[in-house]
């Protein structure tokens, strides 16, 4: 079975990140430049909140991996995406049905190998 | 070695408690019924084990003698399933402390809401002192003494302290050579060849872990910046040990029968494995402290992990408890005098039939998958008891404070609640 990787980090932490998973092994990440809050609402330490919820810039990564590097993957990330403190981010997993590779038509684990 | 015709005469037993563990079970079953305001009938009904059986297990031993140990097998209540329970190998079982942790298992599956009822078995013999050959021949002839009330679909056994999944293998094979044909579905807890669950081994750590987690989350902790002793290193304080490391505590200290080490440093619960497995013991590991057993519960730790046998917490060591969490690993190990101290010392216990419920839940999805032939992933099994503990956790927590109760009323009134609602639904047969 494959799993996706849906990870919203801090911009500061993406090379760190990125160097960290490909000495997993990870064989392909997708990245784009996203805004986003989550439970602080866009509000840093100190900001008093009000109604309005403010957008701050997150890079999201986007990796296709078979179930046993799940776990190592999403420890990696978390180990170098950390900042210490409240906004660092988050590891969705999501399952993938499948995966095919254009070129080849290849299909499953092979895909992405 | 010894030989000795009954193996109850040599046995000494030392009260740990001045209350029975059947006589502790029965009032936190008496409270519960209380608070849920059933019946007269209802209640003598869910007091009552249904089925005890009492077996006299005889084994040839090597040296060409023949001793007799007592076995039983206790079904306590089936009404929302197959009875489910763990058989237990130790010199201290008797009829008591075997209904008791009968009638634990009926409401710690309905706290976690799977189809089983409740039961348990034993046989009073310590495991260690018997060959490898004495100890199959011990299991096949207790199988086989218990067969005509055990099966897939009546009461399906388990591991517990002293078994483990050869003993299962054994068990297995027994039963299915009298039938006649493989029956796996009347064990769990089976090697993964056999038809075992992939993470069945270290479930009823891997649920307690997942309490745990629950409860820190409960009282606005996100950190797993802890640090915990945990009391017995078998099945459930190894592996407990080793997850609670891995997921980033601090294991402060360890103990088990031969002694108790601590570290406020931290110790690594690996190599304690490693040293305990040469040594027979976690006692005289070269990295940390050693102290007397009992002291494991007086440790300075945020979070305590009793993990061996029932009554170890009572009134004369409950006031010395510095953690501020306690997880029930073991079943039973808190007296009511000592939960009362507890309580009022304002320690939030996971209880019992909640924490340590990993352990009969993926025994459930390895009957579950048993029955489909198909077998799952770890990751699958991990997320399904996850999903399953978390719903529980949280189930009981709501009662607590719903109705203003500690987690283990709460646990208890949920749990016999379900049976109850059971009983009621189906009637008192004629």
């Amino acid at each position: 079975m494959l799993y996706k990787l849906e990870c919203y980090i801090q911009p500061s932490k993406l090379d760190c990140v990125k160097e960290g998973l490909i000495d997993t092994g990870v064989e392909g990440i997708t990245v784009s430049k996203v805004e986003g809050f989550g439970k602080q609402r866009g509000y840093k330490n100190g900001e008093t909140p009000n109604r309005e919820v403010k957008f701050l810039p997150k890079i999201k990564l986007e990796i296709v991996v078979e179930e046993d590097m799940v776990d190592i993957t999403t420890k990696t990330i978390a180990r170098l995406a950390k900042t210490g403190k409240i906004g660092a981010g988050k590891i969705f997993i999501i399952p993938v049905e499948d995966a095919i590779r254009i070129r080849t038509l290849e299909a499953g684990k092979s895909a992405i190998l | 070695m010894l030989h000795i015709m009954d193996n109850r005469n040599g046995i000494k037993k030392e009260p740990k408690a001045t209350q029975s563990v059947w006589q502790g079970t029965l009032s936190r079953l008496d409270h519960a019924m209380d608070l849920l305001d059933l019946t007269p009938g209802e209640r003598k009904y869910l007091s009552n084990p249904r089925k005890v059986i009492e077996v006299a297990v005889t084994v040839k031993m090597d040296s060409g003698d023949i001793d007799i140990f007592s076995g039983y097998r206790i079904q306590h209540n089936t009404n929302r399933g197959p009875a489910k329970g763990g058989i237990r190998f130790h010199p201290d079982v008797d009829i008591d402390e075997i209904k008791a942790l009968a009638m634990l298992m009926t409401w710690k599956c309905a706290v976690v809401g799977i189809p089983y009822g409740g039961a348990k078995g034993g046989v009073a013999v310590d495991p260690t002192k018997l060959s490898a050959r004495e100890l199959e021949n011990l299991t096949r002839r207790y199988t086989f003494e218990i067969i005509d009330n055990i099966g897939p679909e009546k009461d399906i056994q388990a591991p517990d302290v002293g078994t483990n999944a050869q003993i299962m293998a054994w068990i297995m094979d027994t039963y299915s050579m009298d039938k006649g044909y493989a029956v796996p579905g009347v064990v769990t807890g089976k090697p993964i060849s056999l038809g075992g669950s992939l993470g069945r081994e270290e479930a009823t750590s891997q649920g307690c872990v997942y309490t745990l987690l629950s409860a820190l989350k409960v009282h606005g902790i996100d950190s797993t910046n802890l640090s915990i002793a945990v009391q017995g290193f078998g099945n459930v304080g190894c592996n407990a040990a080793k997850i609670l490391y891995d997921t980033g505590f601090k294991v402060v200290g360890l103990s088990d029968v031969g002694g108790a080490i601590y570290n406020f440093d931290g110790i690594d619960p690996y190599k304690v494995e490693a040293h305990a497995k040469k040594e027979g013991s976690v006692a005289r590991y070269p990295d940390a402290l050693e102290m007397a057993g009992e002291d494991i519960f007086s440790l300075k730790c945020d979070i305590l992990f009793p993990a061996a046998l029932e009554n170890h917490i009572t009134e004369a060591n409950a006031a010395n408890i510095k953690a501020l969490f306690i997880v029930e690993g073991a079943n039973a190990p808190t007296t009511p005098d000592a939960d009362k101290i507890l309580n009022d010392k304002g320690i939030f216990i996971i209880p019992d039939i909640l924490a340590n419920a990993g352990g009969v839940t993926v025994s459930y999805f390895e009957w579950v998958q048993g029955r489909d032939a198909y077998f799952w992933s770890k990751r699958k099994v991990n997320l399904s008891l996850r999903d399953i503990m978390d719903k529980a956790f949280y189930e009981v927590y709501a009662l607590s404070k719903e109705r203003k109760v500690d987690m283990r009323t709460a646990a208890n009134m949920l749990g016999v609640g379900r049976v109850a609602e059971a009983v009621r639904l189906r009637g008192i047969y004629p």
